[in-house]
């Protein structure tokens, strides 16, 4: 076992008392990120630096402790949840934004910089960072680029790893290293790519270089509403089928728009079934053309009202709603879980359909606030897990969820990450073979297999000589081992 | 040189797995349209793709494609545009879809459409050691592991076989135009960039800029008044992207920072700067030029790769060394996979 008690004088002898925290108390409050996974983090460090980062990789690597990132910990996967007393790197602190240019289109930035700050920073200049999480005013770009974060912009400008040129990784072995470029291409495999999205398990990002997306010169935003939710699933594809991509198409139901309308006063429908909220964006005459397609889309599938937002303060304000519904939902009852599966936009009416059965056979309350343009489901159980049985029946119903939208052709996530959460469900859609290329690969970045072990692939999916040395000792492994 | 030319996945994996056990080195092989890029030493086989050329599965509500990698690009085209779409990139007729993918090869089209990578959204791979492997998910959005996808795009064959992917494609415009300048250079095509709204791409030449156009018919006319509010302009009636240097032995594909391009090609009397990206296609007659062009690119913070004739890939540093040796271990363990390519 690691001397915890020698790396925390190490520690602070490299980063000073006040860069340590040592306070069990305060320790707990970082044992879990906001999903429903608690652990226990052996040490915590706040770094300023990447040279603070090559320091606590150092010590970690004296003391054969495990290391695990954490940005705003707002993720929901269970990515940033410390696991068997590790050494959980803290990066908010690295906050500043070092360069704009808006001649190259890029930024860089410090991984704790939240994403809503740096658009804002931006907007002045004419540009925007496109991808925008719900929880934008909270979580940094650092956490952003582990967890390849998408948002309802993503339909129509991508997800991260589109607007990440480059990164500056610490990886285990304490070296730094710049993937990705400036330039448009690099020397090298992709490790850029690879990296954005790995959930914290190949290094460490001190620095990012994001691409900036100018601003659109005009934008329309649209609440369309439904007396039916198949009629509302199939104006998505509707859409898409008239060569339309929109800059988003967000779907809610009536459960949802109640909940957000009690809570922002939006003039949100709250006798729809369901409504979409759809963004076009681009020239004036674009927009005008697309919008004239979406309503056509709609009025096909039997549509109520088109409210389309007059000025930037409506606009403002039916995002609002959009963006606020996991706040608002706490009107339901005072826990949520939340999947994110993405299915064929296609089958959206059938996987709905099937999400309420499911979530009415276990007698839970189903929400839903989705991505739908990209086919990303959010279906939200409310709950009170204090009453006994409750949070049983709210996990059957989430294998069961889950299990629905593989069978549909889906995919565990789109856009919270597998962390520890669905990383157990990661045999259901890859082999084997599969899964040990994964952990190979992953290995090559972490050959001692300290970057935040036990996430993302199921134990048992691992790089040839583990599985020769974990083999040999089955059974005999300690508490937290990398297995 | 021995060739192998696969009917199926398994039989590639089957002579991959052969080959390993063998040391048969090997040079995978689609279109034969970068059969120069990073110099492959001498092999003793050659495996070809274009058997592998199905079609797996296409509905245009998706707005994804999945075909085997053999399939050449025309056919991919023809396939889309019965669904009114397209796959955004600019890669010749005959080059076959895992090719582009495998040679990583720029779109021209980016600023519009955005970059090639993001487009492969699922992987099946044949290793060097014959594991077929997939990553990645037939869906427009996934964070579902590790993108194993991603060190194949543009890993040059070194790392296995791309025999199978699922492309992420979109709505063909509604209508194109391509605009033609009778003046050029850097500072003009840096005006246009920032005059036309949202344009498809600005290719810079010293003589002339290239304006390509893409989009709803009321935004197109915009642009082009945009355009002409810049330079006058002519309509373009050839193929857009035309031939880059057809009769030169040497092509260079520069990429630096955007706002280097002025630097990069002051001295230069024949180039194609891509605006706001930061691509520029050098032609070269002999090798001396080109080094002294590299060493200008070095300085730049970029990279030069030979597209064209011998040259190379440049003998800058790979970064994470230690990491791209592992990666090749993992996935090619005998080493068989077009040695020396990626260096």
């Amino acid at each position: 076992m690691p001397d915890l008690d020698a790396a925390r004088k190490d520690l602070i002898a490299a980063l000073g008392p006040e860069a340590v925290l040592t306070d069990p108390h305060a320790l707990r409050l970082y044992a879990r990120d906001a999903s429903m996974v608690e652990g226990s983090a052996g040490l915590v460090a706040f770094v300023r630096s990447t040279e603070d980062v090559v320091a606590c990789m150092r010590v970690a690597a004296r003391h054969d402790l495990p290391v695990v990132p954490r940005g705003s910990g707002t993720g929901l996967a269970g990515a940033a949840t410390p696991l068997g007393d590790p050494l959980l790197v803290v990066t908010s602190k690295m906050d500043r934004i070092l360069e704009v240019s808006p001649e190259d289109r890029l930024a860089w930035v410090e991984p704790g910089v939240f994403n809503l700050d740096l658009a804002n920073e931006l907007r002045a200049l004419g540009f925007t960072y496109a991808p925008d999480p719900s929880s934008q005013q909270v979580s940094s770009i650092g956490g952003n680029v582990n967890t390849n974060a998408g948002g309802p912009h993503c339909l129509a400008y991508g997800v991260t790893s589109a607007h990440v040129l480059a990164l500056d990784v610490v990886l285990p072995d304490g070296t730094v290293e710049r993937v990705g470029s400036e330039a448009p291409a690099a020397r090298g495999y992709d490790l850029r790519g690879f990296v954005v999205g790995s959930e914290g398990t190949l290094g460490v990002v001190t620095a990012i270089c994001v691409r900036l997306t100018p601003l659109p010169p005009a934008v329309r935003t649209m609440l369309l509403d439904f007396a039916d939710v198949d009629d509302c699933a199939r104006t998505v594809s509707g859409i898409v089928a008239r060569g339309v991509v929109p800059a988003a198409i967000e779907m809610m139901d009536q459960g949802i728009v109640r909940a957000v309308e009690a809570f922002v006063h939006a003039g949100y429908p709250t006798d729809a079934a369901a409504v979409l909220l759809v963004e076009v964006d681009g020239i004036a005459a674009a927009v005008e053309a697309q919008a004239r397609e979406i309503e056509a889309a709609a009025r096909e599938h039997h549509v109520g009202t088109i409210r389309v937002a007059s000025d930037d303060a409506e606009r403002a304000l039916l995002w609002k709603g959009r963006k606020s519904a996991f706040g608002a939902i706490a009107r339901i009852a005072p826990h949520y879980h939340l999947h994110d599966c993405v299915v064929p936009r296609t089958k959206l009416a059938e996987i709905l359909s099937g999400v309420y059965e499911i979530a009415s056979r276990h007698d839970i309350v189903v929400t839903n606030v989705f991505h739908a343009g990209d086919g990303n489901l959010h279906p939200l159980f409310s709950f009170d897990r204090t009453v006994p049985g409750t949070l049983e029946r709210v996990l059957a119903a989430s294998d069961e969820l889950v299990r629905l939208c593989v069978d549909a052709g889906g995919a565990l996530s789109g856009e919270h990450g597998i962390g520890l959460e669905k990383r157990d469900f990661m045999p259901l859609v890859f082999t084997p073979d599969d899964l040990d290329a994964q952990a190979c690969l992953r290995a090559a970045f972490d050959p001692d297999g300290r970057m935040n072990p036990r996430k993302v692939l199921p134990d048992g999916a691992r790089c040839g000589d583990y599985a020769a040395a974990a083999l040999a000792a089955e059974g005999a492994l300690p508490e937290g081992t990398w297995i | 040189m021995d060739l192998i030319h696969p009917h199926t996945k398994r039989d590639a994996a089957e002579a991959l797995r052969d080959a390993s056990a063998a040391g048969t080195r090997a040079l995978v092989v689609g279109g034969r349209r970068h059969a120069d890029k990073g110099e492959p030493t001498e092999v003793d086989a050659e495996l070809w793709t274009t058997l592998l050329d199905d079609r797996v599965a296409y509905d245009p509500a998706e707005m994804l494609c999945v075909v085997e990698a053999g399939m050449r690009i025309r056919d991919l085209r023809m396939l889309l545009a019965d669904g009114g779409q397209e796959w955004p990139v600019d890669a010749p007729d005959d080059a076959t879809v895992g090719g582009v993918i495998a040679t990583g090869g720029p779109t021209i089209r980016q600023l519009r459409v955005g970059a090639m990578r993001d487009t492969v959204v699922e992987m099946e791979v044949v290793t060097g050691d014959g594991r077929l492997v997939r990553s990645g998910a037939r869906t427009v959005k996934n964070v579902t592991g590790y993108d194993v996808h991603r060190l194949m795009t543009g890993s040059l064959g070194t790392l296995g076989v791309i025999v199978q992917v699922a492309l992420k494609v979109r709505p063909l415009p509604k209508m194109t135009r391509t605009l033609v300048t009778h003046e050029g250079g850097i500072e003009l095509g840096r005006g246009l960039l920032d005059a036309v709204p949202l344009p498809a791409a600005v290719l810079a030449g010293p003589d002339r800029i290239v304006v390509r156009l893409e989009g709803w018919p009321e935004e197109v006319e915009e642009q082009t008044a945009a355009a002409r509010s810049v330079a006058a302009a002519e309509e373009l009636d050839t193929p857009f992207p035309g031939p880059l240097f057809p009769k030169a032995p040497i092509v260079a594909e520069a990429a630096v920072a955007p706002s280097r391009l002025g630097t990069l090609v002051a001295e230069l009397g024949a180039y194609r700067a891509l605006m706001g990206i930061g691509f520029a296609w050098v032609p070269f007659d002999d090798g001396s030029a080109l080094g002294a062009f590299r060493s200008r690119v070095a300085e730049l913070g970029g990279i030069a790769p030979v597209i064209r004739g011998p040259g190379g890939l440049g003998d800058d540093a790979l970064p994470a060394a230690d990491v791209h040796r592992r990666i090749k271990d993992a996935m090619d363990p005998a080493g068989i996979l077009a040695p020396g390519r990626m260096g």
